[in-house]
């Protein structure tokens, strides 16, 4: 068993209550042993490093010493913007002392614990698509997909900047399809796999995000995939719960199920509806659920 | 030593209208770059294929083209590894731009956005008489990045908004945007950053962060742009949704230390707006979609969170400067690779899948 802080992200402790439940059920099918941070708050998504830097870096900091305090080296999370965040602020502290240490002055001041710089930020896909996690999750996916066209969407922010996330080619990732072979599925192959969703900018402008999202949606839809996977709840939710409007605006029903990472896994490791709360999507995934069922 | 290199080029015949994917292989020095592989070509194979090219040294932009899908400049390119991995690398020229012949794209929609950023600096300062306007090192390091830009294109080749929305002012335009912002003779800055936060500029960025990861400058767009809302946002141009998006992340942190879900839409798009939302919000609110507000969902000890905000107000690193006290570390940043480690760049399977929406569209 491998041990690590988890941080859930304000979508898994919400709206996407399903990633977490999900989640939590499989990490010990995976080899993992969570430790759910209490005192932590939102990494501010992008937005508020936007609107007040300093808070951001801050809040971020934040979150890494509390995550340090359980003992554990691994912070891991479980949404793509999330990861970018806590990353980028842990490189900008591991890699500035004088920095470092005004931001521990401020924590210390209002209580929290200083952070050292010894937690790594890792992304649940990053844990179980190499290594032992993977080893363990080829045998917990006995369940198998039968053959399921799955197609992978990675989102930006687990990719680009490769400086930051650095995991995989950011042009060329396998992670996703390496995972979904090893859960039985077959994975679909298209060009908008690395784009984006247009989540960041769905509400301030959604004419320009929902251009962005009926890409990967049409195109795995035309590659004939039975449903999609993404490691990102923020991409999950604009995929499933926009869709109906994309239907609005072209005419064009996709009716595509799209799962997060952890329901995947999940369904080829034998998890139960409760666990995997498909009820909670706006897209059906009956259509999946059937086909596994014959 | 010579080596031998084979490409595949996307050449297009404006005249006939014609495009097709020619295959070619030369002779050329190991040193060589694509675009020395290019000159070969034209040298030696077929004197019609069109390319620009100037400074054969990083510095002038002229060469962005794409190569396997992914915006490039040529003469940064070497080839000697995709050679001896006996890649066939796929050269097309730029994407959202039109074509004009072969590899060269036209411009001018590109030049049209740089000029409406202003593009020069509009100085407010009294004559100096017979000294200089000595501009502090302190002060430069907030702009260091945007000067880097040599306008190749690259990033705007590779935006997501500016595929979606044509008119998106795009990286290299708001990085321009921000050079002259972050500079301490210009004195228009409320002007511009007003300008910038207008439809088509800073609040249409998505945060795909090609631009970031094809810069061959280190410019960083997309920092840029982040740059330029929080100065918008200091200086209280804050009425556009995006800007009005940002701040209830921060409002929701300080108060609840979670996002506020379920408020952000009538924060954003405003009460009217999100009441014709209705119908949409009911669809969530069956599957679960829209928690409620009440109890709100507050993070143990969120008290920190409220007094970090106070504290960090006090400190005046607000706006740009927020984000440039990070940028020296991650400038030294050369990140061990985690996971299984680093492919080989040119290793078997790391071309498997070059994505030409070009070769989509001839293929349809």
């Amino acid at each position: 068993m491998r041990t690590v802080a988890y941080y859930k992200g304000c979508l898994a402790s919400l709206s996407a209550k399903e990633l977490d439940i999900s989640t939590q059920a499989l990490a010990p099918k995976v080899g993992l042993e969570l430790v759910e941070l209490e005192r932590v708050t939102c990494c501010g998504a992008g937005d508020i490093h936007e609107a007040e830097p300093d808070y951001y870096l801050h809040l971020n900091a934040r979150i890494l010493s509390y995550a340090e305090a359980t003992g554990c080296d691994t912070l891991m999370t479980v949404c793509n913007v999330c990861t970018l965040n806590l990353r980028q602020a842990n490189f900008q502290l591991q890699g500035d002392a004088a920095l470092l240490e005004r931001v521990n002055a401020n924590l210390e001041s209002v209580g929290a614990p200083r952070y050292s710089g010894g937690v790594d930020v890792l992304h649940f896909l990053w844990l179980v698509s190499a290594g032992d996690g993977y080893e363990l999750l080829k045998d917990a996916a006995h369940k198998g997909l039968k053959g399921l066209k799955i197609a992978p969407f990675y989102g930006c922010q687990i990719l680009r900047p490769s400086k930051l996330l650095g995991f995989e080619d950011p042009d060329r990732p396998e992670s996703l399809e390496r995972i979904i072979k090893a859960c039985g599925g077959e994975p679909i192959d298209y060009p908008a796999k690395i784009k984006c969703c247009g989540f960041p900018i769905i509400q301030a402008r959604e004419d320009v995000a929902l251009a962005e999202l009926i890409q990967p949606i049409e195109q795995a839809k035309e590659a004939g995939a039975d449903a999609m996977v993404t490691p990102c709840p923020l991409c999950h939710l604009s995929l499933d719960a926009w869709q109906s409007k994309l239907r609005e605006q072209t005419g064009r029903d996709f009716q595509m199920p799209v799962l997060h990472l952890s329901q995947l896994i999940g369904v080829a490791a034998g998890l139960d509806d409760a666990e995997l709360k498909f009820k909670r999507h706006v897209v059906s995934v009956e259509p999946v659920v059937e086909k596994l069922s014959v | 030593m010579a080596m031998q290199v084979a490409l595949k080029i996307w050449r297009y015949d404006p005249v006939a209208g014609e495009r097709a994917l020619r295959e070619y292989e030369v002779s050329a020095p190991e040193e060589a770059t694509l675009l020395d592989v290019l000159d070969i070509v034209k040298d030696q194979v077929d004197g019609s294929l069109a390319y620009r090219k100037s400074c054969r040294m990083m510095i002038c932009g002229s060469c962005g083209m794409r190569m396997d899908g992914a915006a490039v400049l040529a003469c940064k390119t070497r080839m000697y590894d995709i050679a001896q991995a006996g890649h066939v690398p796929v050269v097309s020229a730029m994407g959202n731009l039109p074509v004009v012949k072969d590899l060269v794209v036209d411009m001018e929609p590109f030049w049209g956005k740089i000029r409406k950023v202003t593009p020069w600096l509009e100085p407010g300062y009294s004559d100096p008489g017979e000294t200089e306007h000595v501009v502090s090192q302190e002060r430069m390091d907030v702009i260091h990045k945007e000067s880097l830009c040599i306008m190749c294109g690259c990033c705007v080749s590779e935006c997501n908004s500016l595929e979606a929305d044509p008119d998106f002012l795009g990286p290299a335009a708001l990085a321009k945007g921000m050079r002259f912002v972050g500079d301490p003779r210009d004195e228009a800055t409320v002007e511009r950053l007003q300008s910038y936060s207008e439809k088509h500029g800073i609040w249409d960025c998505t945060r795909c962060y090609f631009c970031q990861e094809r810069c061959p400058k280190g410019v960083d767009p997309r920092d840029a742009i982040a740059k330029l809302g929080a100065e918008a946002m200091r200086v209280g141009i804050d009425s556009d949704m995006g800007a009005k998006h940002a701040k209830w992340f921060v409002t929701s942190a300080k108060t609840t230390g979670w996002l506020r879900e379920t408020e952000l839409v009538p924060k954003t798009q405003g009460i009217a707006k999100s009441l014709k939302e209705v119908k949409f919000a009911m669809g969530l609110l069956r599957r679960g979609k829209v928690p409620p507000p009440f109890p709100p969902h507050v993070a143990k000890d969120v008290g920190e969170a409220r007094a970090l905000y106070d504290l960090v107000k006090e400190q005046e690193r607000e706006g740009a400067k927020g984000i440039v006290q990070g940028e020296k570390a991650l400038g030294h940043l050369e990140p061990e690779a985690h996971g299984e480690g680093p492919r080989e760049p040119y290793g078997e399977g790391s071309f498997a899948r070059p994505y030409l929406p070009e070769e989509k569209e001839e293929g349809a």
